[in-house]
């Protein structure tokens, strides 16, 4: 059986990882269209992307749309996370369920149903109708991560600093919040990326005036697959991996640092 | 006992009503509204009869794609278990460092957008693409077109879809006791039938967990199936967007829509349940 | 009323269900003072109201003859060290031990200086720069401890702070807290469900049950004249033996199986009042024949527990179980199955009315 998991598992590690790296090479390649292996090499079409307004535009609409978003999420998420962790009341398991809905819909579904409703309240092209949109999707993904993160909070910290002669103000402040901040943090993250991403309902309701970037890249890779998108790709990638990557050697880096004598093995 | 509940009774908190109310009516706005929106439009759009959903529900094209899209979920949830069984075994039971490629090479792959990975198989795929020069180059004079068929969009979804099923199964490998393994194996159980009748069980959590949440996606999938696929052979999301966007038919497009929530719901209520809707994104 | 700590009839419910009923404490000003109970007793829901965690439904805390029953927890003064320690993983020991100096407006260089003055008190000189997890659980302990003190807190709650750390670390942790308690004078509660701890620590102890208190007097008294049966069984080994008293003046009990024996004390009993005797295990002697002037009763032996120094041995009296400590020595003239001889004196059997 260990002999043939391995195998397959091979077979899948390649599945996984060819689709992932094989848009780095076609970045600079110097083909108008798809071809692989390239014919040729060069750097063209990172130029094209950083000089095409046409690009251009729609990255700085999604990076504005998704800060808009996980600003607005987390304004809404933060304090209902600690109503549903901290507190029991009648009721809470409805909302329990209702805080993981938006989850639930498929993006499709939702995508008719704002093209209709914010068509009539005037807000289709606009970029407000995708952040309001992008925040209703957002909402479960924070929540899930910030409620872990709750739930697994000791609330004996908060009881201390009281003890100690901090007000409930200075708690939150001094202590619950600074305790917080990698939850809130990834929480935050995570709102940002969802809306970063997200496609359907973009395609749908942000026409010309707020176009984001993945519709952007929908259009293209459907009209004629235009070569900027393997650097857009390339640069995603790329954004993914040091976001992945880093946060881990820096862990790995500082969980070493203190204890210097502790055998490090092979390496 | 029924203490909390004498308790709460005793004096009602409106904290958690005051922190939890600008989430709640936000929601209501910009949620609830336009869903329920979708569900008036299936029934008066464009005059209100049923006649969208004796449609929607009769009508042998959209049989076709009900069933088409169906059929390609339970493929696409079949192949990423296939897929993604091993590829757990492998993180949960190699050194450290293995596992920690693996596991770091699983995490890139759900994080790289849908869309990235959707051209990286245009890429791979295409007519001068790597997969057609092989097999040019083993002696297959004319390759058969592999992209915009159904065998790329479904050959996508699981790529794409497959990093669900490993990260699940692989929470649940990574937990199971290895004395539980130890002790199988010192009552005789060995090979397939340890496998069989200790591992897989312990395993089922995570495989039913990984195979709800793929299937609902895939059900629901539309950018990777109208990019890649056939366009005779679309897919219900595909098909709602085409109505919408070509036809502009948000009667019948609404009317989709709902049978898709409906279904999507049915498997969601079932799974929740079972095991509690919050373990399924948990 | 000169008492520094006074609890009067508190009584917590939650819905139909009495968690504290009726409870009356006294505590002196730097007394050392043990809440002793099982799991659910009441005695952590009764810190918790101390420290204002909990309101009680009815009652009032003093301290000093101040009413604190209003005051918020941050209010009042009252340092605590949790089980858990509950250190703050954000912030150095020193920083930790800063904290209630800093809510308290003290400047930071003084009080910075203050906090590294109590660590060298509790043995962390030096150990002020590291965080949390950077040290052991004993260490983490004398933090807790350290920063619940600072402040001078007109008292000291300690929830069950030895229950993380193993044997060796808990007894050298109760000198130390016992060495610093007197050294500052600070009025201190105990919790705890280990009775050894208890027993070796306290000036007082108070012993919970279902939200009562049991008794509550010097930790000898709770062993030697505990009032219930609960104590008696509750604290050490005991033997606890139904009895009817037949003769009140003469101080004459029978049970069915051991017959008539004299009993010590002075309460006031009546003829055919039902009674509990308590005799300690300690206070039984093991022989093969009976010893004059003793109550003897027969014992068949059915098991042998060793522990080097000294051992207990189990046995059945008729239908009563008996268990008898001898010392390790002793321990070779009797077997597992064989009948033996146990006995006793009068002034070793104690009545329980309760």
């Amino acid at each position: 059986m260990n002999t043939f998991m391995r195998w397959a598992g091979f077979l899948v590690v390649l599945f996984i990882a060819a689709p992932l790296v094989i848009v780095v090479p076609m970045s600079f390649s110097d083909a108008r269209s798809l071809q692989f292996p390239p014919p040729g090499y060069w750097l063209g079409y990172y130029r094209a992307y950083f000089t095409d307004m046409s690009w251009l535009i729609p990255t700085w609409n999604s990076i504005l749309i998704a800060t808009a978003t996980m600003i607005l999420t987390m304004l809404l998420v933060v304090p209902a996370t600690f109503a549903l962790v901290r507190h029991r009341f009648r009721g809470k398991g409805f909302a329990d369920l209702m805080m993981l809905m938006p989850l639930a819909v498929p993006h499709i579904v939702m995508a008719v149903g704002y093209y209709s409703y914010f068509g009539q309240l005037r807000l289709v092209p606009t970029p407000f109708g995708v952040i309001l949109a992008h925040t209703c999707l957002s909402v479960p993904i924070a929540f899930l991560v910030l409620s872990a993160n709750l739930k697994g909070f000791d609330r004996n910290l908060e009881r201390a600093a009281q003890s100690l002669g901090a007000n409930p103000a200075r708690t939150f402040i001094h202590v619950t919040l600074p305790i917080l901040r990698p939850g809130l943090i990834i929480s935050a993250l995570f709102a940002f990326v969802q809306s970063f991403d997200e496609t359907v309902v973009a395609i749908f309701i942000s026409g010309r005036g707020a176009e984001t970037l993945p519709r952007k890249m929908f259009d293209s890779i459907r009209q004629e697959a235009d070569p900027v998108i393997a650097v857009i790709s390339t640069l995603l990638f790329a954004i993914v991996l040091v976001g992945i990557v880093a946060p881990y050697f820096i862990s790995t880096l500082r969980s070493r640092a203190p204890k210097p004598s502790k055998p490090t093995g092979a390496h | 006992m029924g203490t909390s509940l004498s308790k709460l009774t005793e004096k009602p908190n409106i904290w958690p009503w005051l922190l939890l109310s600008p989430l709640g009516i936000y929601m209501l706005i910009f949620f609830v509204v336009p869903l329920a929106d979708v569900a008036i439009m299936s029934f008066t759009e464009p005059r209100p009869t049923l006649a969208n959903y004796t449609k929607v529900l009769t009508g042998a094209l959209y049989q076709r794609v009900f069933l088409n899209t169906f059929l390609t979920a339970a493929f696409v949830t079949a192949c990423c278990l296939l897929v993604g069984y091993p590829l757990a075994y492998l993180m949960a039971h190699s050194k450290p460092r293995t596992a920690m490629l693996i596991l770091l090479l699983v995490t890139m792959s759900f994080w790289t957008s849908f869309l990235v990975r959707t051209y990286s198989w245009m890429v791979l795929l295409g007519n001068n693409g790597p997969l057609i020069a092989f097999l040019q180059m083993i002696g297959i004079e004319s390759p058969p077109q592999l992209l915009f068929t159904r065998f790329s969009s479904t050959l996508a979804m699981i790529h794409i879809l497959a990093p669900y099923m490993i990260m699940n199964i692989y929470s649940v490998m990574k937990k199971i006791d290895p004395a539980l393994i130890r002790s199988a194996e010192s009552l005789g159980a060995k090979g397939f039938s340890l496998f069989r009748h200790v591992y897989l069980p312990l395993t089922a959590p995570g495989i039913a967990n990984g195979s709800v949440l793929v299937f609902v996606i895939c059900l629901g999938f539309y950018v990777t199936p109208v990019l890649l696929g056939s366009p005779r052979e679309q897919m219900i999301a595909g098909l709602i967007g085409h109505q919408i966007e070509e036809f502009l038919a948000f009667g019948l497009g609404s009317a989709m829509a709902m049978v898709l929530l409906a279904v999507t719901l049915v498997i969601l209520t079932i799974y929740h349940r079972r095991f509690g809707l919050d373990k399924l994104w948990g | 009323m000169t008492s520094y700590l006074q609890l009067s009839s508190i009584t917590k419910t939650y819905g139909h269900f009495t968690a504290l009923s009726d409870v009356n404490l006294s505590v002196e000003k730097g007394e050392f003072v043990t809440f002793l109970g099982p799991s659910g007793s009441g005695k952590t829901t009764t810190l918790m109201i101390i420290a204002g965690f909990e309101k009680a439904t009815s009652g009032l805390v003093q301290v000093g003859g101040q009413s604190i029953t209003q005051l918020a927890p941050h209010e009042r003064n009252i340092g605590i060290v949790f089980q858990n320690y509950a250190l703050f993983p954000h912030k150095t020991a020193v920083e930790n031990v800063y904290f209630p100096l800093q809510m308290r407006g003290v400047s930071r260089s003084q009080g910075l200086k203050k906090a590294e003055d109590m660590l060298s008190l509790v043995g962390l000189k030096g150990f002020g720069h590291r965080h949390p997890k950077e040290l052991s659980g004993g260490q983490q302990q004398r933090v807790a401890l350290a920063r619940a003190l600072v402040f001078e807190p007109s008292l000291l709650l300690l929830d069950e702070p030895l229950g993380a750390l193993d044997k060796n670390l808990r007894e050298q942790m109760q000198i130390e807290i016992k060495r610093i308690q007197r050294s500052l004078g600070v009025t201190t509660i105990f919790v705890t469900h280990d009775q050894s701890e208890a027993m070796s620590m306290s000036d007082r102890i108070v012993v919970f049950e279902k939200g009562r208190i049991e008794q509550a007097a010097a930790p000898l008294d709770i062993y030697h004249r505990p009032q219930t049966s609960f104590v008696a069984a509750f604290i050490g080994e005991s033997n606890l033996i139904p009895a009817t008293v037949t003769n009140a003046s003469a101080r004459i009990a029978e049970n069915p199986v051991l017959d008539s024996f004299d009993y010590a004390g002075t309460e006031v009993l009546s003829d055919g009042q039902p009674v509990t005797l308590l005799i300690r295990p300690e206070h039984i002697k093991l022989s093969r024949s009976p010893i004059e002037g003793r109550k003897n009763v027969r014992m068949t032996v059915e098991t042998i527990v060793n522990y080097g120094d000294n051992a207990l041995v189990i046995g059945r009296a008729g239908d009563l179980t008996m268990r008898v400590r001898v010392l390790g020595a002793d321990v070779v003239i009797i077997k597992e199955g064989e009948e033996c001889c146990i006995s006793w004196t009068p002034d070793s059997v104690f009545v329980i009315t309760k």
